[in-house]
């Protein structure tokens, strides 16, 4: 059989005239007449996704004024230009995606898994090509401390970013919550570059561009939880034994 | 014309608060939704419920609809994570998630009481639930495969890779069963 011929079956099959139980249509109708009103569409992508980046930039410069920028005065103007541009950009597509996947039907230019791999890979070459001290002090005890300074100054930037879109609807709770982790932790890494001035190529390769990883990992599990949750309780709803 | 632009301006006239608009966007959608739900579903009253709950769904977030966009693969992005919360529950009480799998496959291969009812059920009950999906979305709603795409969170390529794959499974099915155009109602 040709291709045509299956279209033709298909197209067939498809336009046989299909009844619905009489009275549902009706049932439907009404059970959204009470509530309908009139609602504010979401804004477009663009502005949803620059207040993102503002937010990621706003508790980036916070964490930093509180700590002090030392990596931000260590850094030559060739290190600057590079590394908070990328930074810049990451945040940038990290929003745009996050966007959609609060918009139902929205056309996904990249999905998160891709997102985060690209995204990692991208700080690893401008970190690997801009830092070539290949010394290695305190490894894992300041590490560590990196680590943990992005992470908890992701949370707030994920948790910011989600209350901008709380409006959106999640069509996939656990890419949602990746996105938002991927997003969370750019604003961690801008913590780090404006504030740490351990330059040493696998202090930074390794701890500063984890944060990323790390945060788009627990969005995801947030949004897994939330997404379990919704279907335990649903169904403590419908079978409460 | 394209079917979309007329539902573009009553998902505009719905957000604004239109009764009419909502009322046409139901008896218009509801059809195809339904036969969409059919398709995957157990059982006619499955399908019924998924429906109602898909309306309930669809008016809470109606403002996550942004004019001038395509306005169906919203509408199948919504149905279609209704479709997979529901069979998430089923199957977290009985079995647990990995037999979402199993269930899935069986749903798709064991004839149901709508394959009677349906020659086009009938016609996909050898395919995937994913290649089914794709082949509903693109022959009974009419999308496109960038439409199918934005319904599915998905990549067009992966969209036609499945499209693909799935005529690749008709054209066997139909063959074996001697199948021709015109010739036969079903494969039943």
């Amino acid at each position: 059989m040709k291709d045509d011929e299956i279209d033709d079956v298909l197209t067939k099959a498809a336009r046989a005239p299909y009844d619905l139980k009489p009275g549902m249509l009706q049932r439907v109708a009404d059970s959204i007449k009470p509530s309908l009103r009139p609602v504010r569409p979401l804004p477009p992508t663009w502005v949803m996704a620059g207040a993102m980046v503002l937010v990621c930039a706003t508790v980036s410069l916070a964490g930093a004024t509180r700590a002090g920028f030392f990596g931000f005065a260590k850094m030559d103007l060739l290190e600057r230009l590079l590394v908070f541009p990328a930074l810049v950009f990451l945040a940038w597509a990290a929003a745009s995606e996050f966007v959609h996947a609060m918009t139902p039907g929205s056309l996904r230019r990249i999905s998160p898994g891709a997102l985060l791999g690209f995204g990692s890979a991208a700080l690893l070459a401008v970190f690997a090509f801009l830092f070539r001290d290949y010394q290695t002090d305190h490894f894992f005890s300041i590490g560590i401390v990196c680590l943990l300074t992005g992470f908890l100054h992701a949370i707030p930037a994920a948790l910011l970013g989600w209350l901008l879109l709380r409006r959106g609807f999640a069509v996939n709770s656990v890419s949602a919550g990746l996105l938002a982790g991927v997003l969370g932790g750019v604003a961690g890494v801008g913590v780090l570059e404006l504030h740490c001035p351990n330059f040493q190529a696998a202090h930074v390769l390794v701890w500063h561009t984890a944060v990323v990883p790390l945060t788009g990992a627990a969005g995801a599990l947030v949004g897994w939880t939330l997404r379990f949750r919704a279907c335990s309780s649903a169904r403590e709803r419908a079978d409460p034994k | 014309m394209h079917p979309d632009s007329n539902l573009v301006t009553l998902m505009t006239r719905y957000q604004r608060g239109d009764f009419s608009a909502a009322t046409d966007l139901v008896e218009r959608m509801s059809p195809q939704l339904h036969r969409f739900f059919l398709a995957q579903a157990q059982s006619r009253t499955d399908a019924d419920d998924l429906l109602q709950e898909t309306w309930l769904r669809i008016h809470k977030v109606r403002h996550t609809y942004r004019p001038g966009e395509p306005a169906l693969p919203w509408f199948y992005a919504i149905a279609r994570h209704v479709r997979v919360d529901h069979y998430r529950k089923s199957v977290r009480t009985a079995v647990g998630e990995r037999q979402l799998e199993a269930m899935s496959k069986e749903v798709a291969t064991v004839p149901k009481e709508s394959d009677h009812a349906d020659g086009l059920n009938a016609l996909l009950a050898p395919l995937s639930e994913s290649q089914r999906e794709v082949i509903e979305m693109l022959k009974v709603a009419g999308m496109s495969l960038e439409e199918v795409a934005r319904a599915t969170s998905s990549s067009v390529g992966s969209v036609k890779q499945k499209v693909h794959r799935a005529y690749k499974k008709l054209r066997e099915t139909m063959s074996t069963a001697g199948f021709r155009n015109g010739q036969n109602g079903g494969l039943s």
